[in-house]
């Protein structure tokens, strides 16, 4: 599903050279459930912000379902992540002036292979999912901390992406709303079968990980269940 | 760009504007709408003092065409048959005659020279509205004779001291009292004031006015010449095509148009208020289009996390350049629509409450297409000043975008 090859990303902070990502070489199978995890500066989220395109590696290359995405244009990209990518950030990133359900409709909106009635349908059905259909007409300053981020998960999910990036989505929330996220990222994983990539500090959210990568000073220093170095079956 | 695009860039511009701050819309909607009147308003009034004295130079001085006399000659002769031919021509509603003699009148303890004007008073009813224009008395009867129409000007007002006068006048003449009239041809006469008229154009106002045989007797002899003759043409008749027919049939005078008139008179003030508007629309322009730009610009700063968002969600940088395009859309179509109300009401109060000076009066004079120009230039000027913005925050990498 996806293929990472010796990616690297490079900054320049004035004279001083920094690797944000220093080789990573990685493969995710489809249906994955992956979490990436390591100290701050580690290279988490700038490798979430590749395999998302939304940002440029300096070198190396990325496959997502077998496209090469460092020769995709601006505009197909894009289309890329509207059409095959989901993704849920750690402050919500909500549109504060959009209702719950005109936030989760947002992205079906622009796909040009949905018509009204199924936007609707399916933005419903997500919403019933995460159990806020009561509250679709509110706005997002309306709801609490955990609510909002289901909503950006809803929005995620709405256009049934093949994967679904979260950077640290559990960072702003408490230990209850936390689980209630996990568990419904786990619950979309099993049903849907859909790719997780899921960025994330906290060591108890492992239990919820097929696999764990951690990454340090920009290398991925395990790979496995738990970080032993196995693999999930 | 399809149509779903564009619809989901209006629903966001839509969903700012109601929902994002209120006081921001609120202020910007109220800045365009100032802008409009500043631009609107001034060649407004210009175009109303313009036209003022238009209507004013036709109704009480030229008529829509003027004959005067030929070059070398100090009179309109053959008046009865010049008159009945033009009277007798396609579009003519009347033709009527003025002929003019200087006077010294005596009234009580005070002496003023003013200019007497002989006319046809039942004619001039259909040239003049100078009938309708009676602050006292009645106007004058076709065959009055002893009897005078004066300006209020001319008339005075008892109340105020000679030395306190803004022009010398006869020091508050009535209607009834006599005033003693002495030409220069030793002719002198006692007139009874049968009415005091006010127009408002200065130059009517310090006339008085005596029926045309009343002139005969001080002239001593039928009076079958004029200074000049005035024609008012019929509705939906252009006073070109007046002056035209006047020379075809050869009338013996040197005939001129309001238009030919004004030009010469006026030309140089309308040219300079054409300058003043242009550059009043310019001021106007300028100032909306930098306003919308700063707080398209402020908007979209303070946006660059959110659109960062949208861009990585899958929203093409063309939607999000739309919303910001179709917010100031919106806000230029309200801001221009409060625009023309408030304009429209301050034209509403100037009609009732015109500006008077002693010279002439006016009110806004605005054609429907000068409203139309003008928010179209303004409208134009604001959405360049909404999109530039908009383009350049539409364009920044979602990184930079999303690390604001």
């Amino acid at each position: 599903m996806i293929r990472i090859d010796n990616l690297k990303k490079l900054y320049h902070m004035g004279t001083v050279e920094v690797r944000a990502l220093d080789g990573v070489t990685l493969d995710i199978a489809k249906g994955e459930f992956l979490g990436i995890m390591g100290a701050s500066g580690s290279g988490k989220t700038t490798l979430l912000h590749m395999l998302g395109l939304l940002d440029e590696p300096s070198s190396g290359s990325i496959l997502l379902d077998n496209t090469d995405v460092g020769k995709l244009t601006d505009y197909e990209k894009t289309m890329f992540r509207l059409y095959k990518l989901g993704y849920v950030f750690q402050d919500y990133a909500l549109v504060p002036d959009l209702t719950v359900m005109e936030n989760v409709s947002l992205p079906a909106m622009l796909r040009k292979d949905r018509d009204e009635e199924q936007i609707k349908a399916d933005s419903y059905e997500i919403l019933q999912k995460i159990g806020l259909c009561d509250r679709r007409d509110h706005l997002p300053r309306e709801l609490s901390g955990g609510q909002q981020q289901r909503v950006s998960i809803a929005r995620a999910m709405v256009n049934k992406p093949d994967i679904l990036f979260a950077d640290e989505p559990c960072a702003n929330l408490d230990s209850e709303n936390s689980r209630m996220v996990l568990e419904l990222f786990r619950e979309i994983n099993e049903e849907f079968r859909q790719t997780i990539v899921m960025v994330s500090h906290e060591d108890w959210h492992k239990e919820y990980f097929h696999r764990i990568i951690r990454l340090k000073d920009g290398k991925v220093v395990s790979d496995g269940v738990n970080g032993n170095g196995e693999k999930a079956g | 760009m399809g149509k779903k695009e564009l619809k989901v860039a209006f629903l966001l511009a839509l969903r700012s504007l109601q929902r994002g701050s209120r006081s921001s819309v609120v202020l910007t909607v109220l800045i365009i709408a100032m802008c409009f009147t500043n631009m609107i308003f001034l060649p407004g009034l210009f175009n109303g003092i313009g036209q003022g004295i238009i209507t004013q130079v036709v109704d009480y001085e030229v008529g829509n065409v003027l004959v005067g006399s030929k070059t070398g000659e100090q009179y309109v002769t053959d008046l009865d048959a010049t008159l009945d031919l033009i009277n007798g021509m396609p579009g003519v509603d009347r033709a009527t005659p003025h002929f003019s003699k200087g006077a010294t009148l005596k009234y009580r303890q005070r002496v003023l020279g003013v200019s007497v004007k002989a006319i046809k008073p039942g004619d001039e009813k259909f040239v003049s509205p100078l009938y309708t224009k009676m602050v006292a008395g009645s106007y004058l009867g076709e065959d009055d004779t002893g009897e005078v129409i004066i300006g209020q000007p001319v008339a005075g007002d008892a109340t105020i001291k000679a030395e306190d006068e803004f022009q010398a006048s006869l020091g508050g003449v009535r209607v009834g009292d006599s005033i003693t009239f002495e030409y220069p041809n030793g002719y002198t006469k006692d007139y009874r004031v049968k009415g005091i008229y006010f127009t408002g154009w200065s130059s009517a106002d310090n006339n008085v006015f005596v029926s045309w045989s009343d002139m005969e007797q001080v002239e001593g002899k039928p009076l079958d010449y004029a200074d000049y003759i005035t024609v008012k043409a019929k509705p939906g008749y252009d006073e070109k095509f007046i002056k035209d027919e006047l020379l075809q049939y050869g009338v013996p005078g040197y005939v001129q148009t309001t238009g030919d008139l004004l030009e010469k008179s006026m030309g140089k003030v309308l040219q300079s208020f054409a300058i003043i508007n242009m550059v009043s629309l310019i001021v106007g322009v300028i100032i909306t289009t930098v306003v919308l730009f700063i707080v398209i610009t402020i908007k979209t700063i303070n946006s660059r996390r959110q659109i960062g968002i949208l861009k990585a969600i899958g929203v093409d940088k063309e939607v999000i350049m739309h919303n910001y395009g179709f917010q100031v859309i919106i806000m230029a179509l309200l801001g221009i629509f409060f625009g023309v109300i408030l304009t429209a009401l301050m034209g509403v109060y100037l009609a009732a409450n015109p500006i008077v000076t002693p010279e002439w009066s006016a009110t806004l004079y605005l054609t429907p297409m000068d409203y139309i120009t003008n928010a179209l230039i303004l409208f134009f000027a604001a959405v360049v000043a909404g999109y530039v913005p908009a383009y350049q925050v539409s364009r920044e990498d979602i990184q930079t975008a999303m690390r604001a």
